[in-house]
């Protein structure tokens, strides 16, 4: 078995807002191994990208994170300080934001961008090397070197996803994270950027976070997966156990909902309901109101949110696993 | 780019051409002039009369005039000023200008660069208490009046500290025997001026491609170390050396005008700067180079700053526009002999062909300003491209 590359355990941390704090990740914990790719899904403000930017340790200004440990490669990034940070990120972990048509400064050319990163991390490395880094990587993720010279408006959307690809690849890390990669991008495009995705991974044996809203994506992308609704993680595993054997309510209704992932055509279920607020402190189980079936413990509240093993590797929260 | 500037240049000749044509008759317009006057003199005999009517060719119809005039206009004679005959409106302004472009000069760079500065800053600590006092002050002294703002500073400076000359470019006495004119003095300071600013910004470019950024900063360092050294020797040797004390006593009584118009001037810029920062701040790729792991101050200076410059350069070319006749009040206050003091005298005077000749100049300078403007917006943002059917 490859070596544990990041470990995340117990994470919590909140927004401070006006209206009180808003709880985005509760007590998220996983790991990621060496050359393994580990998907993250969830509906929207469930907090996946909170989990993504803490991970950086670049949440927002008036982002705490309360408790939890961040171990990347043996070394605890919570509580870092900013010079020591600054070393890990790119280097350590990078990651390709979602709605990454934005990440590119438009007044500096994409090659110095990149070279910017190299520089930071390598300065002692000439600026042939970098120029030759960044073609091959470039080659890679299926641009055309003379993008190097280009400003960000002279490339097309997809054109820049593959640029940005190439970015977080740049200082060849250990972790990378690619939150929604594909969303502004037309479908075609899209298929092409996972398909991307997929083949740099396998080729260079990342470890890759992908974070997705899109379950089918997730199946197609990932070794390892969780699922995330408001805040807490409530079923993780393999990929293949997870989608064959879901064991949580919400993990079967997103699976419901999704059209052809898996098995038979079946009548597509949509998801009632509004996921809860954030602000107030939830106690017991956070998927009951919209629990289509909730068992008695969960109808009640009766069971304190908890994972737990339901075969090996595989583990789902206690409350909502034996809803319908 | 090259047919462009050609497509500009014609487009600005029209305009100038309309610019004098109103300018003309608006003077027209004013009754009576400084020689009017002069002819109104019963002193004055009949020959000498018709000879000043003819030399000034002020019998003829105005529309036979203004052709005439705007013919000698672009062969390059303006006349002669009815005030200081012979002297021709050139000869005045070019003794005019240097002294108050010097100072503009100045206060302008010194102004832009305290200004973005300060707005950097001020946007990059938003909500600590020192932005917050900054801020204010910037607010205050961009709407104070100016001219009760700089009159109070020459009586604190000038007066009750007695730090600071009151007025004038320079002490008389001390020129007394001078072995040179004061305008030679300064057309060398000028000089000297554009000299190093060439140096030092050739030193910029010749420095720019190089990978390391610490071997980078420490070239210019070095460069700029070097213009310290070769300036010490220049102003310490051969024909500069006598010409030293002159050029102090000019730098001397120019740092209270410089001060106060960068005080008032410096507020526009920066708050402008804070503004379109703070935006920009808000950006995705401020993110993406934090998460690269660039340091605050490249990311404030290299992403932040440098994308907010394009807004902060417009409105900065818009007041460079208006260096001669925003001298007006400045000249006064601080008795500075420039081409504000001059444009007023012409005006006040009725001296038609010199303050034809000024405005003109300002039209000029104006237009010019404007076409130097597009061009550096295509260097400064790469997704404003000029095109030569534009
Ligand atoms: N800076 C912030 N201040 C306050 N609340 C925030 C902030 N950023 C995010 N949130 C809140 O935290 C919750 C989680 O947001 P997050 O962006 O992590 O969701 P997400 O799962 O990435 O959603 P999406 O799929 O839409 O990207 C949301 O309820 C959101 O409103
Ligand atoms: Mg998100």
């Amino acid at each position: 078995m490859s070596k544990e590359v990041l470990s995340v355990k117990n994470l919590n941390m909140h927004y401070e807002t006006l209206s009180g704090d808003v709880h985005a990740v509760k007590d998220v914990s996983f790991s990621v191994k060496e050359g393994e790719s580990f998907g993250l899904v969830g509906e929207s403000g469930c907090g996946k990208t909170s989990v993504a930017m803490s991970l950086l340790q670049l949440q927002a200004d008036n982002a705490k994170i309360s408790s939890g440990s961040i171990v990347l490669d043996g070394v605890e990034l919570v509580g870092m300080n900013e010079s020591e940070l600054r070393k890990v990120r790119w280097d350590g972990i990078s990651i390709v934001f979602q709605g990454a048509m934005n990440a590119w400064n438009p007044v500096v050319k994409v090659g110095e961008q990149i070279r910017e990163a190299i520089r930071e991390h390598y300065p002692e490395k000439s600026k042939a090397e970098n120029t030759e880094k960044i073609e091959s990587l470039f080659k890679m993720v299926g641009l055309d070197a003379a993008v190097i010279d280009r400003f960000p408006h002279e490339l097309s959307g997809g054109m820049k996803q593959r640029a940005v690809i190439a970015l977080a690849l740049s200082c060849d890390p250990k972790v990378v994270i690619a939150d929604e990669p594909t969303t502004a991008l037309d479908v075609v495009i899209q298929d092409q950027i996972l398909n991307e995705i997929k083949k740099v991974q396998e080729l260079l044996g990342l470890s890759l976070i992908y974070i997705s809203h899109d379950i089918a994506v997730i199946a197609e992308m990932t070794d390892q997966m969780a699922v995330m609704y408001a805040g807490s993680i409530v079923e993780i595993g393999p990929t293949d156990k997870v989608f064959s054997t879901p064991k949580h309510a919400y993990t079967r209704l997103l699976l419901e909902s999704t059209p052809s992932v898996v098995g038979e055509k079946k009548k597509l279920r949509s998801l009632d309901g509004e996921p809860p607020s954030l602000i107030n402190e939830i106690t017991g189980c956070s998927f009951s109101p919209r629990c289509p079936d909730p068992s008695d413990d969960c109808k009640n509240q009766n069971k304190e949110m908890k994972l737990v093993e339901i075969e090996p590797g595989h583990f789902a929260d206690n409350c909502c696993v034996d809803c319908g | 780019m090259g047919e462009y500037i050609i497509k500009r240049t014609l487009q600005m000749t029209v305009v100038f051409f309309l610019f004098l044509v109103f300018s003309y008759l608006l003077f027209n317009a004013i009754p009576g002039n400084a020689f009017s006057n002069l002819l109104l003199n019963p002193d004055l005999p009949p020959d000498a009369y018709n000879r000043v009517l003819e030399l000034y060719g002020l019998d003829k119809p105005l529309f036979e005039r203004l052709q005439l005039y705007i013919v000698n206009f672009f062969k390059g004679d303006f006349g002669y000023s009815y005030k200081s005959f012979p002297k021709t409106p050139i000869e005045l302004i070019s003794e005019r200008l240097p002294r108050t472009l010097m100072l503009f000069a100045i206060v302008n760079i010194v102004s832009f660069y305290t200004g973005f500065f300060i707005g950097k800053i001020l946007a990059w600590r938003r909500g600590s208490q020192s932005e917050t006092w900054i801020t204010l002050t910037s607010v205050f002294s961009y709407t104070v009046f100016y001219p009760w703002f700089a009159l109070m500073m020459l009586w604190v400076f000038g007066y009750k500290l007695g730090w600071l000359p009151i007025g004038k470019f320079l002490y008389p006495e001390k020129w007394y025997d001078a072995p040179f004119d004061s305008d030679i003095v300064f057309s060398s300071m000028i000089k000297f001026t554009i000299v190093v600013s060439l140096i030092q910004f050739a030193a910029y470019l010749a420095t720019r491609g190089i990978e390391s950024l610490s071997s980078r900063r420490n070239l210019r360092f070095a460069s700029l170390i070097a213009i310290f050294i070769g300036s010490y020797f220049y102003w310490n040797n051969g024909a500069a050396l006598i010409k030293k004390p002159y050029a102090a006593d000019i730098a001397y009584h120019m740092i209270l005008p410089v001060m106060v118009v960068t005080i008032v001037a410096f507020a526009g810029t920066a708050l402008l700067t804070r503004t379109t920062m703070m935006e920009v701040l808000k950006e995705d790729y401020i993110l993406t180079a934090r998460a690269k792991g660039i340091s605050q101050k490249r990311i404030r200076d290299r992403h932040a700053a440098r994308t907010a410059l394009l807004p902060v350069v417009t409105s900065f070319i818009f007041t460079i526009v208006t260096i001669i006749d925003g001298s007006v009040l400045t000249e006064q206050i601080f008795s500075w002999p420039g081409m504000g003091q001059l444009l007023l005298q012409s005006v006040l005077e009725e001296d038609i062909p010199v303050a034809m000749a000024c405005f003109s100049f300002v039209g000029v300078f104006a237009l010019v300003a404007h076409l130097l403007a597009d061009i550096s917006y295509s260097y400064l943002d790469p997704r404003i491209r000029i095109k030569s059917q534009g």
